[in-house]
């Protein structure tokens, strides 16, 4: 009996929980839920019912060439995007805190900037008669404008650059809380520089860098303005391919089966990633 | 309860969406949808006092879906001629009532059942003077990476075109265009695919070419006189100009379709027909029109270049469109 009276009483905290969780959860259910499964209804009955919009699409040389694609530059840009975060972010962790609540108002400025904007101001910065290849033959370092624009070195510089906040702000979470007398002790252990960023350093911010990865990753995935703008035709993310699809072939239903598919995948992906590291991840700080 | 709530909200949608005295002008935005207001949207509006709102640009995605959802909030929509031939095969546009819409004086080329010719353009070959040494001249050299080295810009989409450019330039005669040889236009492109910079709007095209980032290639002929406009030094050759035709149609279910009947008949007029293309360097469809424009304007338009002109095949595209555009997104993405 006793025990069967707290199990409800935890039940109906559980119930007092959820209730103040109800607005969110409706938020969602309407405009993510309904939505979702419209798309998955449209998938199988557009034009008619049958699952030949799937067959379509993985019968598609172009589909299934634009989805690796789509991978191999969201690959690509949350690798460069760790590489390039993370000593941001170890700066940000051991700078004096008034000085990097500084840099972090600059970072955070930047997401506050129109995203259009930020793209355009690349294209002008990137092209082949932009800033960049101008100064660099102007200093007579190259002869030929490099090519940085309509290419996959476009795409990556470009959405790099916008997804760096969704990777230093959790990294910086999980540097803070790493206690620097570890590596001290490392030092006087007798760990070279590179061992103590190596052996401590790295696997205790493991979770920060899976968390934003997990995070630029599957933001890059859905990505439309950035590569439309700065790649070329021959690295066309699915996003811009599946916009052609609906506008241009006024083909609803393939559409729908592609999003759908990357819908999967990606939740695929977040499944896969809360296995493998959510359970290391209980005692972190982020 | 919930009876009556949807009740009430169609009611204020129906209500807000149905007023007699307004409707809804979609186009392509820019300095052609400017055009298009200042010289039919403005005269109509104080003439019958019904309010123009303007939206855009136009997406057949779109419409598709407001006509699929019997939800149809544009009246008037701006769109490519082999779009409007497909999508009035395929039950989305209401038929033109040609009791409002007078049609003597319509070029026949550019209207049919479903749809009234809004402008007819031509796809010239444009170049930036202070960037590319030498003169163009057909479009063979666009496919000359020797004597013209560079980045060239072509129109991105699945959109009659730069096939036929590609058959042109390799040596195809005008009058065997069609129907295209997809195999050999898409062998000539792959001889300059990595110099191709493609351009997915007019704003693009011509910010492409002024900025020399591609200094030459294929753009809407209004695109070209807007650039000339501004001062910009740019040189154009009429040799094997393309023509195609924008029309305007009316979904199905367009919610204001007696304002949009009005509404055209207004645009395809003599007056309102001369002033576009006075504001836009792209042609009258209507035969009168040209009677009402300045001769200086008459000289800059398509049809004073058909010499050499082509007509791109409208009918063929509508039919064999998906086709088409199933190869080009193949072969653009490879």
């Amino acid at each position: 009996m006793q025990g069967n009276s707290s199990r409800r009483g935890s039940v109906a905290s559980l119930a007092a929980g959820s209730g103040s969780a109800l607005p969110a959860l409706l938020l969602v259910g309407l405009f993510f839920i309904v939505p979702v499964v419209a798309l998955l209804l449209r998938s199988v009955t557009d034009p008619e019912p049958g699952l030949q919009n799937y067959a379509a699409l993985f019968g598609s040389g172009t589909y299934v060439r634009v989805f690796l694609n789509t991978f191999l530059v969201a690959a690509v840009v949350t690798a460069v995007t760790i590489l390039v975060a993370f000593p941001v972010a170890w700066m940000l962790a051991i700078m004096p805190p008034a000085f990097g609540s500084v840099v972090f108002g600059i970072i955070i400025l930047s997401m506050w900037t129109n995203l259009l904007t930020r793209t355009y101001a690349w294209m002008v910065l990137l092209q082949r008669t932009g800033v960049i290849n101008r100064t660099l033959m102007g200093l007579g370092i190259i002869q030929e404008p490099l090519p940085l624009i309509n290419n996959l070195t476009g795409v990556t510089i470009g959405m790099v650059y916008i997804m760096l906040p969704f990777m230093i702000l959790p990294l910086v979470g999980t540097l803070r809380a790493i206690d620097p007398m570890t590596l001290r002790a490392a030092a006087l252990c007798g760990a070279s520089p590179f061992q103590a960023f190596r052996r401590i350093l790295l696997p205790l911010s493991l979770p920060g860098i899976a968390a934003g990865g997990l995070m630029v990753f599957v933001m890059s995935l859905g990505y439309f303005v950035t590569p439309a703008l700065l790649g070329g035709t021959s690295n066309m993310m699915l996003a811009e391919m599946i916009a052609q699809t609906v506008r241009s072939l006024l083909n609803w239903g393939l559409g729908s089966a592609a999003a759908f598919v990357l819908l999967v995948i990606t939740m695929a992906l977040y499944a896969l990633q809360l296995r493998l590291v959510g359970a290391r991840r209980t005692g972190g700080g982020a | 309860m919930k009876l009556i709530l949807t009740g009430l909200l169609a009611g204020l949608l129906a209500a807000t969406a149905a007023r007699a005295d307004e409707m809804v002008f979609t186009s392509w935005g820019g300095t052609t949808q400017e055009a298009q207001t200042k010289s039919w949207a403005a005269p109509f509006e104080a003439s019958s006092g019904i309010k123009v709102l303007q939206d855009g640009p136009t997406d057949y995605g779109k419409l598709k879906a407001m006509v699929d959802a019997k939800n149809v909030t544009w009246d008037v929509v701006d769109v490519e001629m082999d779009f409007a031939i497909k999508a009035a095969k395929d039950g989305l546009l209401e038929p033109i009532d040609f009791t409002v819409v007078p049609k003597a004086d319509l070029d026949p080329r550019f209207s049919n059942d479903h749809a009234v010719g809004s402008f007819y353009y031509s796809f010239v070959l444009a170049w930036n003077k202070g960037a590319v040494s030498g003169e163009p001249a057909s479009w063979a050299d666009m496919f000359d990476t020797k004597k013209f080295p560079g980045k060239r810009t072509f129109y991105k989409w699945s959109a009659p075109g730069v096939i036929e450019i590609a058959l042109l330039a390799d040596g195809v005669p005008a009058d065997k265009l069609y129907p295209l040889d997809l195999d050999r236009a898409f062998k000539k492109l792959d001889t300059i695919k990595s110099d191709i910079v493609w351009w997915g709007g007019g704003a693009e095209s011509q910010q492409l070419v002024a900025s020399g980032e591609a200094a030459f290639g294929q753009l809407w002929n209004g695109r070209v006189f807007a650039l000339q406009q501004d001062g910009t030094d740019v040189g154009v050759s009429w040799n094997q100009n393309l023509t195609a035709a924008d029309v305007l149609v009316v979904p199905k279910g367009a919610k204001n379709k007696d304002n949009a009947m009005k509404f055209l008949a207004t645009a395809t007029s003599p007056t309102g027909q001369a002033k576009f293309a006075e504001a836009s360097g792209y042609a009258p469809i209507n035969t009168k029109a040209k009677g009402e424009m300045p001769a200086e304007v008459v000289k800059g338009l398509p049809d004073a270049h058909v010499d050499g002109q082509i007509n791109l095949d409208m009918n063929y595209w509508a039919e064999h469109r998906d086709e088409i555009a199933t190869r080009w997104y193949a072969w653009q993405t490879k």
